[in-house]
C-alpha cells in the first residue's frame, strides 16, 4: 500500500462541469483541499462536479463528512455532484453514512460526465 | 544535616543553587526572605544547602536552625538556637558533621572546642550565664540570637539560615520574637536566609522596619508538573511505596505540587504498606489520610492553635465549611465575629492565622473561605459532618472515599485539557505591540483565503500580507472568572481570560482597552447562536466591570461558521481557528509549552505511534499485514483498517492525551484478530456509554452526529467493540472474527 495525502488536488474542467481527483487517501486534510477547489471551480462557473475516486484507497469519516459538505456546497449553487470510480469498499462506507441518498455513483469519469450531460445535455463540448 | 541524598533532592534545584550563592554575599551583609506558598516545603532545601556549604570547607560556616512548635517561648527557642548554634559551629570546625546530631551540654561543647575557638566560645559561655539568671529575657533573647557574630572574623563567618519563621510570632513572653530576629540579623552585617510563609514573613519584616534594600526575596511556589512526578517516584522508592504512573500523575494534580503533602502521603503509604497503584489505592489512603492521618494532624493542629477552645474551633470549621459550600467569596468580618464571639484580639487573631496559612483572604472588611487548597477543604468538610453534625464516622469515611474517587477522573481531565491546549495567558501576555497579519483574527476571511492549502503556502500567504494590524501592549491578565465566578460553569479557568493593556503601547485613557479571550468549545465550526451567546456573556463582563473599550476575541478549534463570522464582524469581534491561534503564536514568538511524558516500555506486543500525521495509516498498514496472515478477505481487511483509522482519531479527537501517543496491541487468535487502541487522557463518559455523539453540548446535533459517525463506523465495521475505561484514559478494543473464510461484520 503506498498511500500519501499528496499536496495538490488534480481538476480539470470539461464543458461546465468540474472533474476533481481525490487521492490515495480521504482525510480532513485531503477533504479540505477537494473541498477548496470545489468551491474554486463552482466559483467559476461550473454547474456540475464529479468527483473521481480512481485513486482513493481509504477515507475516514472526518473525510466523509466533509464530501457532505461539499454536496451541500453544490446543492446551494445548484449544481450536480456525480462521484466516479468508488471502490466497493468506499461505497459500502458512503452507503452506511447515507451519502449515496444525496449523489449519484458513476462506474468511472466518462459514465459521470454522461451523467452529467443527462442532466444538463448542453454541458459537453466535444 | 540533609535528609535525603543530594541527588535525591529534586525540584529545587535552582533554589538550592540561589540560597547557597546567598552566602556569598557576606561582605554585602545582605537578607534573602524565602517567602513560601503554604505546605510548598522549605526545609530540606535549608538543609539542603546546609550540606552542601558544610562539604565546601570555605571561611562560611553554615547554621540551620528551625523554630518548631515544642518551643512554648521566646526565651527558650532563643536558648535552642544558641546551644544549635554552637553545636553545629563546632561540628564545622572539626568537620564532624555527626556533632550536629549530638546531645552536647554547653560544657561538653566548651571541651569539644577548638583551642584557636576556645577563648571566645569560654567568653561566650559565661556571658550567658550570668545573662541566663539576669530576669532580662529581652537581653537574653538579643544576646542568644546575636551569637553567630562573635565568632571572630579571621575563624569564619557564620551563615544562619532560620525556618518557620511563622512558628516565632506565636512564642509567648515578653520578647516579640519574630520581628526580633529580622532585626537582629538584619543589622549584623552578615548574610542570612529567613524563611517562613509568605503572607507572613513580609508583614515581619515590615513589622521590624527591615531595610528592604538589605533584602532580597525569594518566592517559592508549588512544585511543577514534572517535579512533583519526579518528588514522588523518588520519594515513593525511598518509602518503598510500589506506585504507577496513574497514581503519581492523579497525586501531583491532587495535592497541587505541594512536597510537603506529596511527602507526608507517601509516609502513610509505607506506614500502612500500601501500594498505590490506583486511583482506589490512592483515594482511599487519602480518604484515611484526611480523616486521621498526617494531613488531618497537620490541619488540626493548625485549627487548635488558631482557635484552642472546642467550641470556638467548632464554629469556626462550620464556618469555614459553609463558607466553600456555598462559595462565599466575601463573607461579613462582622458576621463572623458574632458568630464566634470572640473578643477582639482573640478574633483577629483568627483572622490573620486564617490568612498568612492561606485558608481564607482576608482584606479588613470581607473573608473569602473558598481560597484553601482541596485537602483543606476535604479535612474541613470530614470535621465539619462529623465533629458538628456528628454523622456517622462509617457514613463519613465512605463519602470521602466515593467523593474523591469522583473527582479524581475530573481532577486529571483537567490537567490534561491545559496540557493539551495552549495558554490563552500565556500569548496575551506576549502582545507587545507586533504587527500581525489582520486575516489570523478573521476567520472567514482566513477559510476562504487559505483552508486546504498547504503550510508553506500559508507561510508564505502571510509574510506577504500587507493587511497588518497591531496587537496592543497586554500588561495584566486574569482568568475571567476572577471577574465573575458565574463562568465557572461553563469554562475552564484556562480557557477565557481578561487581558488589560495599551495600544501603540501609550498608556493614556484613550489607549486603553480591554481584550475578552475565550476558547469556545466545540468541534466543528463554532454555529452563530453559540457565538453569539459568548459575545453577550463578554459584553456583559464588560458593562458590569464598566470597560469602556474592549475587544472581545474568540477562538474555536475548527473556526466559525460564515453566519457566525459574519455576526461577530457586525459586533466588530475577532474569531480565529486554532490554526489561526497558532500561526499568530508563530509570528509572535510565544513558545507554547506543551509537556510530555515518557513512555513506559510494555511487556506486550504494543504499536506506539505519535499524534498526527496521518500515523493512523501505519496502524491501518500494520494490521492489513497481519490480517493477511489470518487468511481474511481484501475486503474485510479494508474493513478493520478504516475502523482502525477511525479508532485512531477518536484517540486524537476525544482524550486531550498528555503524551500524544497512540498504543496499539494486535492479538492474533485461532479464528479472530483483536485490536486494542488505547490512550491515555480522558473520554467523554457518552462516548464510553456507548452514545455515539461527542461530548460537546453546545454544538448543533446534526453536525454532532455527523462527527459521531466514527464511532458508528467501527460497530459496524467490527463484530465485537467494547470501550474500556481505565484510570486515566480509555481502550478500545475491537475483535473480528473470520469465519471459514466467510466474511463477517455488519454487511456481510
Amino acid at each position: 500500500m503506498d498511500i500519501s495525502s499528496g499536496s495538490q488536488v488534480r481538476s480539470h474542467c470539461v464543458g461546465t462541469t468540474a472533474v476533481v481527483y481525490a487521492s490515495d487517501y480521504l482525510n480532513k486534510l485531503t477533504g479540505e483541499k477537494i473541498e477548496r477547489e470545489c468551491r474554486r471551480q463552482l466559483d467559476s462557473g461550473c454547474r456540475a462536479l464529479v468527483i473521481d475516486f480512481a485513486d482513493t484507497q481509504l477515507v475516514n469519516s472526518i473525510g466523509i463528512s466533509i464530501l457532505l459538505g461539499i454536496i451541500d456546497i453544490a446543492e446551494r449553487s445548484q449544481a450536480q455532484v456525480v462521484f466516479a470510480d468508488v471502490n466497493n469498499q468506499t461505497v459500502e462506507l458512503f452507503t452506511m453514512l447515507g451519502l449515496t441518498r444525496h449523489v449519484s455513483l458513476a462506474k468511472d469519469e466518462q459514465e459521470a460526465l454522461l451523467t452529467i450531460s443527462g442532466f444538463d445535455p448542453t454541458s459537453i463540448v466535444h | 544535616m540533609g535528609r535525603v541524598t543530594r541527588q535525591e533532592f529534586v525540584g529545587r534545584v535552582a533554589e538550592l543553587e540561589r540560597v547557597v550563592a546567598q552566602a556569598g554575599y557576606q561582605k554585602n551583609g545582605r537578607g534573602l526572605l524565602l517567602l513560601l506558598a503554604p505546605s510548598a516545603g522549605v526545609s530540606e532545601l535549608l538543609r539542603q544547602a546546609y550540606d552542601v556549604l558544610f562539604q565546601g570547607r570555605t571561611e562560611v560556616v553554615p547554621i540551620y536552625f528551625a523554630f518548631t512548635r515544642h518551643e512554648t517561648t521566646a526565651v527558650s527557642a532563643a536558648i535552642e538556637f544558641l546551644n544549635s548554634f554552637l553545636q553545629q559551629y563546632i561540628a564545622y570546625r572539626r568537620n564532624e558533621p555527626a556533632l550536629c546530631h549530638a546531645s552536647l551540654t554547653l560544657t561538653d561543647i566548651v571541651a569539644l572546642a577548638p583551642s584557636s575557638d576556645l577563648q571566645w566560645i569560654d567568653q561566650l559561655v559565661q556571658l550567658y550565664s550570668s545573662i541566663r539568671f539576669s530576669n532580662d529575657n529581652k537581653e537574653l533573647v538579643r544576646f542568644c540570637l546575636s551569637a553567630p557574630q562573635r565568632v571572630p572574623e579571621h575563624l569564619g563567618r557564620c551563615f544562619v539560615m532560620l525556618d518557620g519563621s511563622e512558628l516565632a510570632e506565636d512564642l509567648n513572653g515578653s520578647v516579640t520574637l519574630g520581628p526580633e530576629v529580622l532585626r537582629i540579623f538584619g543589622r549584623s552585617g552578615r548574610a542570612f536566609v529567613l524563611a517562613g510563609l509568605r503572607r507572613q514573613i513580609l508583614d515581619a519584616a515590615h513589622n521590624a522596619m527591615s531595610n528592604f534594600e538589605r533584602l532580597d526575596l525569594l518566592r517559592l511556589e508549588q512544585l511543577t508538573s514534572e517535579q512533583a512526578n519526579l518528588l514522588i517516584e523518588h520519594v515513593a522508592q525511598r518509602q518503598q511505596v510500589p506506585t504507577s504512573r496513574e497514581a503519581r500523575e492523579l497525586l501531583v494534580q491532587q495535592f497541587g505540587g505541594s512536597p510537603f503533602f506529596i511527602s507526608n502521603f507517601l509516609q502513610a503509604a509505607r506506614e500502612k504498606s500500601v501500594a498505590l497503584m490506583t486511583y482506589l489505592d490512592c483515594e482511599r489512603l487519602y480518604a484515611y489520610e484526611v480523616l486521621g492521618g498526617h494531613l488531618h494532624h497537620h490541619f488540626q493542629s493548625l485549627l487548635e492553635e488558631m482557635a484552642p477552645q472546642l467550641e470556638t474551633r467548632l464554629m469556626l470549621i462550620r464556618l469555614l465549611w459553609e463558607g466553600v459550600v456555598n462559595e462565599e467569596t466575601s463573607a461579613s468580618v462582622e458576621a463572623w465575629r458574632k458568630r464566634l464571639q470572640l473578643e477582639n484580639v482573640e478574633f483577629e487573631y483568627v483572622l490573620h492565622k486564617l490568612h498568612i496559612h492561606e485558608f481564607a483572604n482576608w482584606n479588613g472588611t470581607s473573608i473569602d473561605p473558598t481560597a484553601g487548597s482541596q485537602p483543606w477543604k476535604d479535612f474541613l468538610k470530614v470535621s465539619y459532618r462529623l465533629a458538628v453534625l456528628n454523622e456517622p464516622r462509617a457514613l463519613v469515611v465512605a463519602d470521602a472515599i466515593t467523593d474523591a474517587l469522583k473527582r479524581a477522573p475530573h481532577t486529571i481531565a483537567r490537567h490534561y485539557k491545559r496540557l493539551g491546549q495552549i495558554s490563552l495567558r500565556e500569548v496575551a501576555v506576549q502582545f507587545n505591540c507586533q504587527r500581525v497579519p489582520r486575516i489570523l483574527f478573521d476567520y472567514e476571511s482566513f477559510a476562504q483565503k487559505y483552508k486546504g492549502e498547504g503550510e508553506n503556502e500559508i507561510a508564505a500567504g502571510l509574510d506577504t500580507d500587507i493587511e497588518l494590524m497591531k496587537l496592543p501592549q497586554i500588561v495584566h491578565v486574569a482568568s475571567s472568572l476572577a471577574f465573575n465566578s458565574d463562568l465557572r460553569q461553563i469554562c475552564d479557568e484556562q480557557k477565557c481570560v481578561v487581558a488589560h493593556g495599551f495600544e501603540d503601547g501609550v498608556y493614556s485613557d484613550a489607549q486603553e482597552v480591554v481584550w475578552l479571550i475565550a476558547r469556545v468549545d466545540s468541534k466543528l465550526e463554532v454555529e452563530a447562536d453559540l457565538a453569539e451567546l459568548w459575545f453577550d456573556r463578554f459584553d456583559s463582563l464588560a458593562r458590569v466591570h464598566g470597560f469602556r473599550r474592549y475587544q472581545v476575541w474568540l477562538i474555536s478549534n475548527e473556526g466559525f461558521t460564515g453566519e457566525a463570522s459574519k455576526l461577530l464582524a457586525t459586533r466588530n469581534a475577532f474569531c480565529s481557528s486554532d490554526h489561526q491561534l497558532e500561526l499568530l503564536i508563530d509570528q509572535i514568538g510565544v513558545m507554547p509549552v506543551r509537556q510530555t511524558a515518557a513512555v513506559e516500555a510494555p511487556d506486550e506486543f504494543v504499536m506506539v505511534l505519535p499524534m498526527g500525521e496521518d500515523n493512523e495509516l501505519l496502524a491501518a498498514s500494520t494490521v492489513e499485514h497481519i490480517a493477511r496472515r489470518l487468511s481474511f478477505q481484501p475486503a474485510a481487511i479494508n474493513q478493520i483498517k478504516t475502523a482502525i483509522v477511525e479508532a485512531c482519531i477518536n484517540a486524537v479527537e476525544h482524550s486531550f492525551s498528555p503524551d500524544r501517543k497512540i498504543y496499539q496491541r494486535f492479538r492474533v487468535e485461532n479464528d479472530k484478530l483483536v485490536v486494542i487502541i488505547s490512550s491515555r487522557g480522558i473520554v467523554p463518559t457518552n462516548l464510553v456509554s456507548g452514545n455515539a455523539s461527542t461530548s460537546n453540548t453546545e454544538s448543533d446535533d446534526a453536525a454532532e452526529e455527523r462527527r459521531g459517525w466514527g464511532l458508528k463506523l467501527i460497530r459496524t465495521l467490527m463484530d465485537e467493540v467494547e470501550f474500556e475505561r481505565v484510570d486515566e484514559g480509555t481502550s478500545l478494543r475491537m475483535t473480528k472474527y473470520l469465519r471459514n473464510g466467510v466474511l463477517s461484520g455488519a454487511n456481510n
